[in-house]
């Protein structure tokens, strides 16, 4: 006989929802790749807006995992989804910040987009950074182990990335060398830890879908 | 016949040391810890003709607690009963396969079964303690037995052992029905643990107590475990995740025709495995409350 019929479909609920705040960091990405790419003040604007409704998600379902764990005191995959979810719920929110952080770069753009070797640099972690998030919120939206397994794992492009620029940064001179290293570097270094944080989501994931706790090492920072 | 709900101590006792020679049960000690206590093999639990439970295949380990967990019905308090054969004492009832004890098969003809009893002992669901003194009702086993040695040492330290020695030091003539239901089942406690067994079992010991005493008597077992080998039945699963080392699960299978529910071992792992990433779909099911 099948029976908490209630509690299941709060877990179904909190799932949605968890997507749902994903959908919203998703919004966040596009336009920080829109302000990235061409500085739109509106999506500017728009972005900070949205990364208090994340915020208060965050918060909000981080609540309701807390009643969930004292009401129901869930074991074996209940309890991996809820610790789960309050981990990617985390992520999520860091994700958020990380985008708002280069978002709010914007009035700088000038100064990235002086310099057109950063700058393509720049714009490709950008897309490296959406991709691998946009992985992650498939992965949860469709709890794909394959999917979480390929993000968990796969060959760090960012890295090379990170590695490019930094070197390419070294390499400038003049007056605004300096300034424009500074802010290509906090932009730069935001987007590689948004796919790190996308990675993170993977290996939750995978932890999740399996119960192996060796994915969780993949999390340590 | 003794009321089966009543500790080992009350068993019929004749002589305890009449089991044949070959077949000593008194091996505490000759074993390292973690080595095997209990070794159930392909066993089945018949009442007449009906299979109460089936094929059940696991090991104990010495100085752990094992839990039994499972819908009502589906054999555990039955297979708990097999380990001092209590069910000896229902006419019908008839085991096969084998449970070896430390290597001895229990059920060998030339097994005394009260022997049997005196190593391994039982507590039950419901505190059941004589109507007696709480100090007699520690005494009245060891006495039984016929142990040598000063009878207030003994009575002490299975107090003592059951941590209720301090609450009841300077009231050891009262009656052992004056004590509250936690305290009660301590005294059982007392009473299983003052013949010197080395395997207790325990048939639900907190479903009748509230949550203070039912901490008290986990806190307890997680203390005797150093001494005792401990198989317990329990409906409440926070307690198996708590105080056992490993925890087997079973379950029913319905007959369609004839409508027999038997009962079957799906799982038997670490307690850390079965609460938190099962192998089998029917435990993870059961652990996470879906179906009973």
């Amino acid at each position: 006989m099948l029976v908490r019929r209630s509690f299941q479909e709060e877990l179904d609920q909190l799932r949605l929802q968890v997507e749902l705040m994903g959908v919203k960091v998703d919004h966040n990405l596009e336009r920080l790749r829109v302000v990235l790419a061409d500085g739109d003040e509106v999506a500017a604007a728009a972005a900070v807006a949205c990364d208090d409704e994340i915020d208060a998600m965050n918060v909000s379902l981080t609540e309701r995992c807390y009643e969930l764990l004292v009401r129901e005191g869930p074991v074996a995959s209940d309890l991996r989804f809820i610790v789960s979810v309050l981990r990617i719920l985390s992520e999520l929110e860091r994700i958020g910040d990380l985008a708002l952080r280069v978002v709010k770069l914007n009035p700088e753009r000038r100064l990235w987009s002086s310099t057109a070797v950063t700058f393509d640099i720049l714009v490709s972690m950008g897309e490296v950074a959406v991709e691998a998030y946009r992985d992650a919120l498939r992965a949860w939206s469709a709890q794909d182990l394959e999917l979480a397994t390929d993000l968990a794992t796969r060959v760090r492009v960012m890295d090379l990335h990170y590695e490019r620029l930094t070197a390419e940064l070294l390499r400038l001179r003049g007056d605004d060398a300096v300034r424009i290293a500074t802010a290509t570097l906090i932009a730069g270094r935001s987007l590689e830890r948004i796919a790190d944080h996308a990675a993170i989501i993977g290996a939750r994931l995978r932890y999740l879908l399996t119960g192996d706790p060796d994915h969780l090492s993949a999390e340590v920072r | 016949m003794p009321d089966p709900t009543t500790t080992t101590t009350e068993a019929p006792v004749t002589d305890p040391t009449s089991a044949t020679p070959g077949l000593h049960l008194d091996v505490r000690g000759s074993t390292p810890g973690g080595a095997t206590v209990f070794d159930v093999r392909d066993t089945s639990v018949y009442y007449g003709d009906f299979r109460a439970v089936r094929d059940v295949n696991l090991t104990v380990k010495q100085h752990q607690i094992t839990a039994f967990i499972g819908p009502s019905g589906c054999g555990k308090s039955t297979m708990l009963r097999c380990f001092n054969r209590m069910n000896d004492l229902i006419d019908t009832a008839r085991v096969e396969g084998q449970i070896s004890y430390h290597g001895v098969d229990l059920y060998d003809p030339a097994v005394n079964p009260v022997e049997v009893r005196r190593r391994i002992g039982m507590v039950f669901q419901k505190p059941n303690p004589f109507p007696k003194s709480i100090y007699e009702n520690v005494a009245y086993g060891p006495k039984v037995a016929g142990a040598k040695g000063d009878m207030d040492e003994i009575v002490e330290r299975a107090l003592r052992g059951a941590a209720l020695w301090d609450e009841v030091k300077d009231r050891l003539k009262e009656s052992g029905m004056s004590l509250s239901g936690g305290q009660q089942q301590r005294l059982c406690i007392a009473r299983a643990i003052a013949t010197d067994p080395e395997v207790l079992l325990m048939d639900e010991p907190c479903s009748a107590l509230d949550p203070i005493a039912t901490g008290r008597i986990e806190d307890l077992m997680l203390e005797i475990k150093q001494q005792f080998t401990i198989i317990i039945v329990t409906h409440n699963m926070q307690q198996a995740a708590r105080v056992s080392d490993r925890t087997a699960f079973f379950t029913t299978e319905v007959n369609e025709e004839s409508d027999h529910r038997t009962g079957m071992l799906v799982e038997f792992a670490e307690t850390d495995k079965i609460f938190s990433n099962p192998d089998d779909e029917r435990t993870e099911n059961y652990v996470t409350g879906r179906f009973g």
